[in-house]
């Protein structure tokens, strides 16, 4: 993997925290056998978003490894967003059911991490116990221990990583891929050049959301600023956002009056030719949709210029869970070089993988080096810019509405 | 107590109506409540949306009836106009609204039929085609559905009006078909149609069905507000979504009565002009614009169907093509397995409604056989729920469900499509039954049959046509019903409705397409397999009633 | 009010169903300000003969043969164009319109509306009805109703009128008083006239001649 640059702020909470969960434990230990005799014949309700097919088939293909290996029911409660059972663990703390709840696992990131934690309401530290977290990448991806600017603490344990892309298509005249825009200036310039052929999703959707907070990471002068919660000075430190918004309405897809409402709606304005760029989270979005046949092979991607947004996702385990062991046997299975190639297979999801391949044992790497990576699929980025504060997206969106909702 | 029947049916439908009310109104009333909803961004223009499109689709959807059943009745082609009418019927808002969003966009069906040897476009233009901030696709899709619908009522009412005579009067004094029919009978039959069309501007104003796929963005119309809010995870919004239902309730009692006096002074104005004494000029100018714009709604909705089905399977569909390049069914293999669950529960909802609603109703209309003023009142009350705002009522009996622990429940479900079933059943069994001849009943008895095999033998097979057609009626009410299986199903019932929906909401319209096939193709077949058992069971009967 | 100068002609009219005769070949003269009656039992053909007339015939009927009015062939004009007022058993007043409205409705359009009122009060007044003008039809008796339709016909200025047993439905008092009025005016207005009915009186007193409808 390229070596990365990595904000200073970020290396100093890695060192915090690094030894205290991140080494991981021997696979025979007592302990872990004890732990896998618990665990089997325990159902474990695995709350996560179910709005994808490929990654419902995904958990599913899991759920199947760990039943014949462990003898653990995995169970896919398919919400539509995970504030759903972040609400139900609530409701069951103040229910005063503080054993067996209904969720043993969650799929979480973010504000829904904070709020659970703050609430004293996950279990842990517990991620230092699973004999593969020590194959995880600690060093080389600092949103792996920080999750959008909160340190994990060993209460929630990385499954895969978000990096914010641009895709284009480069069949079309305006953006042969040498000229393709790599900074906001240039970006801005293309859509002024090429009216109506760029957008981006409606805040508060979340890729809509990721794009504004991608932008004045880049745009404004004091990106660490953001990293700190959001104040009196928002104003002006969203400024250059806002100016660079205002021009770049005035001749993108519909003049800025009309937005898709979702990443999946873009895509689908890509597919048409209606748009010529979409985004995402995930890298290997387009070369995903490319063989699903949802996508022209004509998509190109690209990372800006001084860096792209980063978060990971994560796997935590609520206070109440009743399969707790089933739960981290589960959690354990999720990041073993086996379920962590399945998910980064383009074929499968696409999700980049958490592990720290080169370490890896060489049958486990070669299960990495197998895969094709598609065309549409950029190299990781030289730099990763870790997520804002949380109250700075809450404060964007609020001003976003305030402006663009006339 | 002395109709158990009717007491049941009331049970069913109004009671839950008027307790879904009053709970909205406990939990709802609440001044900072309101506070936060006036203070949402765009709001005001919301409101103005909503009132707009449902105000203007109602007023040109019934001008455009009244006209369609004046050229069609006078010209001779009345079975054409009900050919006319049947598919849009039967094919749900939800289904015509994600169809037009992919024949209207500058990416959808109409222009790439037109490109490039029209236009000259390789390129989809940059319009504002779908989701315009006036509305005005909004109203173009509500215009498709509430049209047929209107012509459907105007043609029921037409029995209770001299209309032949009255034109025939009419003529020989001078008037055209058009003019004539206008002046002299549609006066009498827009006052059989108020209820049904109070009906029609309610749904206008407060639809999402419509309003998600076609309705403007930046702000949505107030009832796509209001579904936001009502589907958002975090409690708080989602509290305020039920003040926003009294103001939805508000604004649409305010409409309503607003509408109501504006019809007096149509009225007023109306018998100005046919005592204008002019005879109109120009009516085959008239007749020929009024033929091309009912054709065009037609086609709109017909090319709706053809855009589902095409967008359903396609991959990446460049414009201008006609067809997707790789007609691969990617999407279907990888929907088919879950589709596969929705159309089961879509499929048994239905019918489940079908058959409770005709067990229902079929005792009332028996009791109620020979007191026609009393089968009105109890018509008039069914009616009830399709005059309040869906939302406002719907709210409130999802409440009372999760007190009584049965939110989410298949049950659950049921009820509230039954609440919408009801209405339509009675309208269609209550006539039905009324109109057999009570001495078939006699006759059977006579012969020594008992009361239930008398009913059994003599007005079952009498009746079996319409219950057939009520049948086929109350499965595609079910299957288009959208807000009671979100509300009444906490999310946990997937319908193709609630699916179709979800998919329009997040804007992507493949996935939507997949489900809307199921939608527009379900309440088809109903119909068509209800005519063909039918015909099958009376093929050498001529004098069964239809 | 102009006089009617023409004379209604008839010529060789046949109606056919499904290839069969209703009654034989019919040939009519009626002079301006005189009425023929047309008699026949029920089934005879009376109401396919007016319909024919009117330009109502429902497509299940063949016609052949011609109406003139004067030297005016109108058997291919609209209904509307023909310009023959018909009065049918029932008044038919749309009960929508008041009186007043009833009559306007009939009236030409000319003139403006304080004018076109001043008219139709006239008239109102002429026939026995002042201030009847804003009343609403469902509240007068059947004489009253059977007045105000037979004003309404007049006010449409038709050059032939045909009444299709138009006195059946009043009580023996009202149904002279109406029937003299109605042949009073058709003489004033010098109009030609065809009623079809069977009922004797009304063609005793109509005193013009007698066509019995005959099978053919």
């Amino acid at each position: 993997m390229a070596a990365r640059r990595i904000v200073p702020l970020l290396v100093i909470g890695f060192f915090c925290v690094a030894d205290a969960d991140s080494a991981g434990a021997d696979a025979e230990s007592p302990a872990w056998l004890e732990l896998q005799r618990e665990a089997s014949g325990q159902t474990v309700y695995f709350n996560a978003w179910g709005g994808d097919l490929a990654i419902n088939r995904y958990i599913e293909w899991a759920a199947e490894r760990v039943r014949e290996r462990h003898g653990v029911h995995l169970v896919h409660v398919k919400v539509t967003d995970i504030a759903e059972s972040v609400s139900r663990i609530m409701a069951e703390r103040v229910a005063g059911r503080d054993a067996d709840g209904s969720v043993d696992l969650l799929w979480i990131n973010g504000e829904n991490f904070a709020a659970l934690k703050e609430a004293g309401l996950l279990w842990g530290p517990w991620t230092g116990r699973l004999p593969n977290a020590a194959l995880i990448d600690w060093r080389g991806n600092p949103t792996l221990l920080i999750d959008v600017t909160l340190p994990t603490e060993g209460f929630e344990l990385p499954w895969g990583t978000s990096t914010f892309t641009l895709f284009y298509d480069r069949s079309t005249a305006p953006t042969r891929s040498q000229s393709a825009p790599r900074n906001p200036a240039a970006l801005l310039a293309w859509i002024e050049a090429y009216p109506g052929r760029f957008t981006y999703p409606q805040p508060p959707a979340f890729l809509g959301t990721a794009f504004l907070k991608q932008m004045l990471l880049l745009l404004t002068d004091d990106a660490h600023r953001l990293q700190r919660p959001a104040g009196e000075d928002f104003d002006e430190v969203s400024a250059p956002l806002w100016v660079w918004l205002d021009r770049a309405h005035a001749r993108m897809w519909r003049r800025g009056r009309l937005f898709p409402r979702s990443g999946p709606a873009q895509r689908e304005l890509l597919a048409v030719g209606e748009l010529h760029w979409m985004m995402s989270y995930n890298p290997a979005e387009a070369s995903r949709a490319i063989r699903q046949g949802e996508l022209h092979e004509t998509i190109g991607a690209l990372h800006l210029e001084g860096g792209a947004l980063a978060n990971s996702h994560f796997l935590a385990i609520p206070y109440n869970a009743g399969s707790k062991a089933g739960a981290m046997l589960i959690a354990d299975f999720l990041i073993s070089p086996e379920a962590q190639a399945r998910k980064s297979d383009e074929d499968v999801w696409g999700d980049p993988s958490v592990l720290n391949v080169e370490d890896l044992a060489a049958a486990d790497r070669m299960l990495f080096e197998s895969l094709a990576r598609g065309a549409a699929t950029p190299s990781p980025p030289a730099r990763l810019l870790p997520e804002p504060h949380p109250s700075w997206a809450i404060l964007l969106e609020r001003e976003w509405l305030e402006r663009y909702v006339r | 107590m002395r109709r158990p029947s009717v007491l049941i049916l009331l049970a069913v439908s109004v009671v839950p109506t008027f307790a879904g009310l009053a709970a909205a109104l406990w939990f709802g009333l609440d001044a900072a409540g309101f506070m936060r909803v006036l203070d949402t961004p765009g709001i005001g223009l919301s409101l103005a949306s909503s009132v707009w499109t449902g105000a203007a689709a109602t007023l040109l959807s019934l001008v455009l009836a009244h006209l369609a059943v004046a050229v069609s009745v006078t010209g001779g082609w009345r079975r054409r106009l009900n050919a006319f009418s049947l598919p849009l019927l039967a094919m749900p808002h939800l289904a015509i609204g994600i169809g037009l969003a992919l024949v209207l966009a500058p990416s959808g069906l109409l222009l790439r039929l037109l490109s490039p040897w029209a236009t000259g476009f390789t390129e989809p233009p940059d319009w504002l085609s779908v989701q315009d901030p006036y509305g005005l696709s909004l109203i173009a899709g509500l215009i498709v559905k509430e049209t047929p619908f209107l012509v459907l009522v105007l043609f029921a009412a037409l029995p209770q009006v001299p209309a032949e005579r009255l034109m025939l009067q009419a003529r020989s004094l001078g008037y055209g078909r058009l003019k004539g029919w206008m002046v002299a009978v549609a006066p009498l039959l827009q006052v059989q149609i108020r209820l049904p069309l109070a009906a029609v501007l309610v749904f206008g104003l407060t639809n999402v069905e419509m309003a998600i796929p076609l309705g403007p963005d930046l702000p949505p119309t107030f009832s796509v507000v209001l579904w936001r809010w009502f589907i958002d995870a975090d409690p708080a919004i989602h509290a305020q979504a039920f003040t926003g239902t009294l103001v939805l309730l508000f604004v649409t009692v305010l409409a309503v009565f607003i509408a109501s006096r504006l019809a007096r002074l149509i009225a007023v104005l109306w018998r100005r002009w046919a005592e204008s004494g002019s005879r109109l000029r120009g009516e085959r100018a008239v007749r020929g614009a009024l033929d091309a714009t009912l054709g065009g709604v037609w086609s709109l909705g017909i090319l709706a169907l053809v855009a589902i089905l095409l967008r359903s399977v396609s991959g990446p569909w460049r414009f201008p093509d006609i067809l997707p390049d790789s007609g691969e069914l990617s999407t279907w293999s990888a929907v088919l397995p879950v589709a596969g669950n929705v159309a089961e529960t879509t499929i048994l909802l239905a019918a489940a409604t079908a058959v409770a609603g005709v067990i229902l109703v079929l005792p009332a209309a028996e009791r109620l056989r020979h007191d026609a003023a009393l089968g009105r009142k109890l018509g008039a009350w069914l009616f009830l729920p399709l005059l309040l705002p869906q939302m406002t009522f719907l709210f409130g009996v999802q409440v009372l469900l999760v007190y009584l622990g049965l939110d989410g429940t298949f049950a659950a479900v049921l009820w509230s499509h039954l609440i919408f079933a009801l209405p339509y059943l009675w309208g269609v069994l209550a006539p039905a039954r009324a109109a057999i001849d009570p001495r078939y009943l006699a006759v059977a008895r006579t012969l020594g049959a008992g009361p239930v095999r008398a009913w059994t033998t003599s007005t079952a097979p009498l009746m079996l046509r319409s219950m057939l057609l009520a049948m086929a009626l109350a499965f595609s009410v079910s299957i288009a019903l959208y807000l009671p299986s979100l509300f009444a199903g906490a999310g946990r019932i997937a319908t193709a409705a609630t699916e179709a929906a979800a998919a329009a909401g997040s804007g992507t319209l493949r996935l939507a397409a997949v489900h809307a096939i199921l939608l527009a193709v379900l309440p088809l077949a109903a119909f068509g397999a209800a005519y063909a058992a039918g015909a099958a069971v009376f093929r050498n009967r001529r004098e069964v009633p239809r | 009010m102009t006089a009617s100068m023409y004379a209604l002609t008839v010529r060789q009219v046949r109606l056919r169903v499904s290839g069969e005769a209703l009654f034989a070949p019919l040939d009519l003269h009626v002079p301006a300000g005189t009425v023929t009656s047309v008699i026949g039992p029920s089934g005879s053909g009376k109401s396919s003969l007016l319909a024919f007339l009117c330009g109502t015939l429902t497509p299940e009927f063949e016609a052949e043969g011609c109406v003139l009015l004067g030297d005016d062939d109108i058997s291919e004009l609209p209904p509307e164009k023909r310009g023959l007022g018909i009065l049918f058993q029932e008044p038919l007043l749309f009960p929508h319109l008041s009186v007043r409205g009833n009559l306007l409705f009939g009236l030409r359009a000319d003139g403006g509306r304080r004018a076109r009122h001043r008219i139709a009060d006239r008239e109102l007044d002429s026939m026995g009805l002042a201030g009847f003008g804003d009343r609403d039809p469902a509240t007068l008796s059947g004489g009253q109703k059977a007045r105000v339709a037979l004003l309404r016909v007049l006010l449409a200025k038709p050059r032939a009128l045909l009444l299709d047993e138009p006195f059946s439905a009043l009580d023996d008092a009202n149904r002279a008083k109406v029937r003299q009025l109605v042949y009073e005016e058709i003489r004033r207005r010098k109009l030609p006239t065809l009623l079809v009915t069977h009922d004797e009186n009304d063609t005793a007193h109509a005193a013009g001649p007698v066509v019995a409808l005959t099978p053919p």
